[in-house]
């Protein structure tokens, strides 16, 4: 069956004799090209008038023709015409492409070229815009296009869109294009002036277009997800020139997808939306002023990052500093590679009292796209000298306004420091041993002493008791006296002490004067007691003796006998009963 | 054998808590120095240690206060009030107490200490809780030294001198051993208590499940009128009573 066409193609030949062999070939100028590279496709018609338009491609894209070459020659009676048809063909995928078969019909019977394989290798061409090949075409000639410069980004770091315009049209007026709204973003302009084409086309599916960038937006993800930015309709009018009203055409471009990732947890205390890459340094316009003069702080971020929102760090300035907002001074460029530049705040402080103050550290966090974390840095320590205020003469005496001291905070008060006086616990002195045994103590001294106090005043109370007490005491004195005296050999000191013996013993014994102690009495004293006559009469003759030796030079008995006879005299009385 | 193998355990429990009174001291400076370099926990548990076996208005301010830091509002109001029974009208104890209480969700009826119920305070309490019954004992040494002393006298004036001196210490000494005798009631009172518990349902019974009367929270002071398998009957300074359940208020 393979030979069934060839037969047919004979007999129709053989039919025709007068006419001119018909012939109907396809070619191409190589077999193999590059991806982007074209392959010029030429088929052939001699001897008919059929019209014929291309095969199928296999995928091949046309970029230009058919160019159109025909030719007719009548030579020798002979008529022949040969009409040829070129196209260029490229394709933007490397793989097998195959031409099909362009067919005619001559006569009855069809005839058809034989089918052209092309190899389409990796190409060096420079690939099409990948977006460009998503963008929605209503008119192959005109779209536009949206890409982003990332699919994926954190929340708050800058991505950049731009919006392209592909045209293959010669005249193009925009007249109308309206950027979508975005959801979920803050976007900022960049300037870009007048669309401006670019020099090089572009190359999409096989097509040369002019290429030109409509807008650029720097977008921030607002929040997290999937976020969508919708396309851009366009209204242009192409073609119009002098005499042509022009066509209108209207485009819409691809709508862009975007993944919006949170920031990781964990965000530092200081942390409000900066993301990026940041640097940053605090400076001090001076660091010694005079009182109620004013320090400026300037605080300085700079680099690429979402910086027009980025706040103000807070400085706690020292209490009794006036502090002002800070003024906000931007250097902030928005172009086609993003934002990016500075931003500073300036703090303006009085200080109305002289010292020497330390700002505590003034810190700066932010998220560091390149690292994916959270950096927090520090800027140098700012510590201002305050001198005691301007004294210039002009300046008025200020008297400080007296204000109630503010109390800001409440805390419980320090703990007690130094010696706790650490008590045993559960020890209570009231009620123990040592504190009854305490107070029992005094007390009960107070009554011995209350005792021997009452006994004492007793005794002295009675004074011839104490006499009496005391009688043989002093008599053993006194002849003690007498005994040195008759050592001595003193006769009348003798006679003196042992007569004073005797008396005073009696005297102190009767409770009476040494006056009153005549013999009678005496003699009534002793009767009381046992052997009181016998007591009595030695009594009288000692003290008889005594006189007479002392006031007559009569020594009748031995001084050593009339001493004994004494001592034994007052040994018997006081050792007689009642005494 | 037994006899002294217990007497032996005895002495050796009693040697190890019973910390020695340097060695306490030490201890209670090591946890002031930790208190100010911060680490509130090592000196809470410092002066816990100190806490086993002694006792000062001081140390339990010190103790509440470490609580106070940690957080633990109850258990510092807990501290403050045993530190200002061992010492009434204690300033710090009082003003620490009275921030403390703020925190406090309940609000009964506290007031605040005022100048002069501080003052008696003061004058009541003093230092410690032994003062007053050292004041009786030297007040009783000196009415007899001195009324032995008129006794012995012999001149008219100095007689009376002494006897007068000696009645107006007789007064101090009977107000110091009624100040000492009451002081001591009140340290050896334990019937008033904190609630330690974040909440505590008050019940009509001593058992689980029966009417709730009202809702305590942690901080609240009450008042302990008896104990029954572990549920205490409480009584509000409002006469509001219920039993509460076990391990939910600490006595002060």
């Amino acid at each position: 069956m393979r030979f069934l066409p060839i037969l047919a193609f004979a007999l129709l030949g053989a039919m025709r004799a007068q006419a001119q062999q018909v012939s109907f070939t396809a070619s191409v100028d190589r077999n193999t090209i590059a991806a982007g590279e074209y392959v010029r496709l030429t088929i052939a018609l001699a001897n008919s008038s059929e019209r014929f338009g291309p095969p199928d491609l296999g995928g091949m894209v046309i970029v230009q023709g058919p160019f159109e070459n025909s030719s007719f020659n009548y030579i020798n009676g002979h008529m022949s015409s040969s009409v040829s048809r070129t196209w260029t063909l490229t394709a933007t995928t490397p793989g097998r492409y195959i031409i099909g078969p362009a067919r005619i019909k001559v006569g009855g019977g069809v005839i058809q070229t034989e089918p052209i394989t092309i190899e389409v290798t990796k190409g060096t061409a420079p690939p099409a815009d990948a977006s460009a090949s998503q963008g929605q075409r209503t008119d192959p000639n005109l779209f536009a296009t949206v890409s982003l410069s990332r699919n994926k980004a954190y929340v708050g770091e800058q991505i950049i869109a731009t919006y392209m315009l592909y045209c293959r049209y010669s005249g193009l007026e925009i007249t109308k294009y309206e950027l979508p709204k975005l959801e979920g973003f803050w976007s900022e302009e960049v300037e870009l002036g007048e669309t401006n084409w670019e020099n090089e086309p572009r190359t999409v599916n096989g097509l040369q277009y002019r290429v030109a960038v409509l807008k650029k937006q720097i977008l921030f993800p607002q929040k997290s997800g999937k976020l969508r930015i919708a396309p851009l309709d366009l209204t242009c009018v192409v073609n119009r020139t002098f005499f042509n009203p022009g066509k209108t055409i209207t485009a819409r471009s691809n709508a862009a997808e975007f993944t919006a990732m949170e920031l990781p947890p964990g965000a530092p205390a200081g942390f409000s939306g900066a993301v990026g890459e940041l640097q940053f340094d605090v400076r001090t316009d001076r660091t010694a002023v005079k009182a109620n003069e004013a320090v400026e702080v300037t605080v300085r971020v700079v680099g690429r990052s979402n910086l027009k929102l980025v706040q103000a760090p807070a400085l706690s300035f020292p209490t009794d500093f006036e502090t002002y907002d800070p003024k906000v001074i931007d250097k902030i460029a928005v172009n086609g590679s993003g934002m990016s530049g500075s931003r500073e705040f300036q703090y303006l402080a009085i200080p109305r009292h002289e010292g020497r103050y330390a700002l505590d550290p003034i810190t700066f966090s932010y998220f560091d796209t390149n690292t994916g974390a959270y950096r927090t840095m520090q800027g140098s320590p700012v510590v201002i000298d305050v001198s005691p205020g301007d004294g210039s003469p002009t300046a008025l005496v200020q008297r400080p306004s007296k204000t109630d001291v503010e109390v800001l905070e409440h805390d419980i008060r320090y703990i007690r420091t130094g010696d706790l006086h650490l008590r045993t616990k559960d020890h209570h002195l009231y009620g123990s041993w040592p504190w009854v045994v305490g107070m029992a103590a005094p007390a009960l001294g107070f009554v011995l002493f209350l005792g021997w106090h009452r006994k004492r005043e007793r005794e002295t109370a009675d004074i011839a008791g104490t006499r009496r007490k005391r009688a043989d005491h002093v008599a053993r004195k006194r002849l003690q006296e007498a005994a040195t005296a008759l050592a001595n050999d003193a006769r009348e000191p003798f006679y003196t002490a042992l007569a004073k013996a005797l008396q005073g013993y009696l005297a102190d014994k009767f409770g009476l004067g040494v006056a009153e102690l005549t013999a009678p009495v005496v003699r009534e004293q002793l009767a009381r007691t046992a052997d009181g006559n016998e007591l009595a009469d030695a009594f009288t003759r000692l003290i008889t003796a005594c006189d007479m030796a002392r006031f007559a030079p009569v020594e009748d008995r031995p001084r050593k006998e009339l001493y004994e006879e004494a001592a034994t005299l007052i040994a018997r009385i006081e050792r007689s009963p009642r005494a | 054998m037994k006899i002294t193998l217990l007497i032996a355990l005895l002495l050796a429990t009693t040697t190890l808590n019973a910390m020695d009174r340097t060695e306490a001291d030490t201890v209670a400076a090591q946890a002031q120095r930790a208190y100010v370099a911060g680490d509130y926990e090592r000196a809470l548990v410092l002066f816990d240690s100190v806490r086993a076996a002694y006792a000062s208005p001081g140390l339990l301010l010190n103790i509440g206060n470490c609580y106070y830091k940690l957080g633990d509002v109850p258990r510092a109001i807990l501290n403050y009030e045993r530190g200002l029974r061992l010492a009434p009208g204690d300033e710090d104890i009082q003003a620490n107490l009275d921030l403390a209480r703020e925190q406090v969700k309940d609000r009964v009826n506290q007031l605040p200490a005022f100048a002069l119920a501080t003052t008696w305070g003061r004058v009541r309490g003093g230092r410690d809780a032994d003062q007053w019954a050292r004041r009786s004992l030297w007040a009783g040494l000196a009415f007899f030294v001195l009324l032995g002393a008129g006794f012995s006298m012999r001149k008219r004036w100095l007689r009376r001198l002494f006897f007068g001196t000696s009645g107006a210490l007789m007064i101090l000494l009977a107000v110091s051993v009624i100040f000492a005798s009451v002081r001591h009631g009140e340290v050896v009172d334990d019937s008033e208590a904190i609630i330690l518990a974040p909440k505590v349902d008050v019940l009509s019974e001593p058992r689980a499940g029966t009417t709730v009367l009202f809702v305590l929270h942690k901080g609240t002071k009450v008042t302990v009128l008896q104990e029954q398998n572990t549920w205490y009957e409480v009584k509000l300074p409002n006469g509001s009573v219920g039993w509460m359940p076990p391990a939910t208020l600490e006595r002060i």
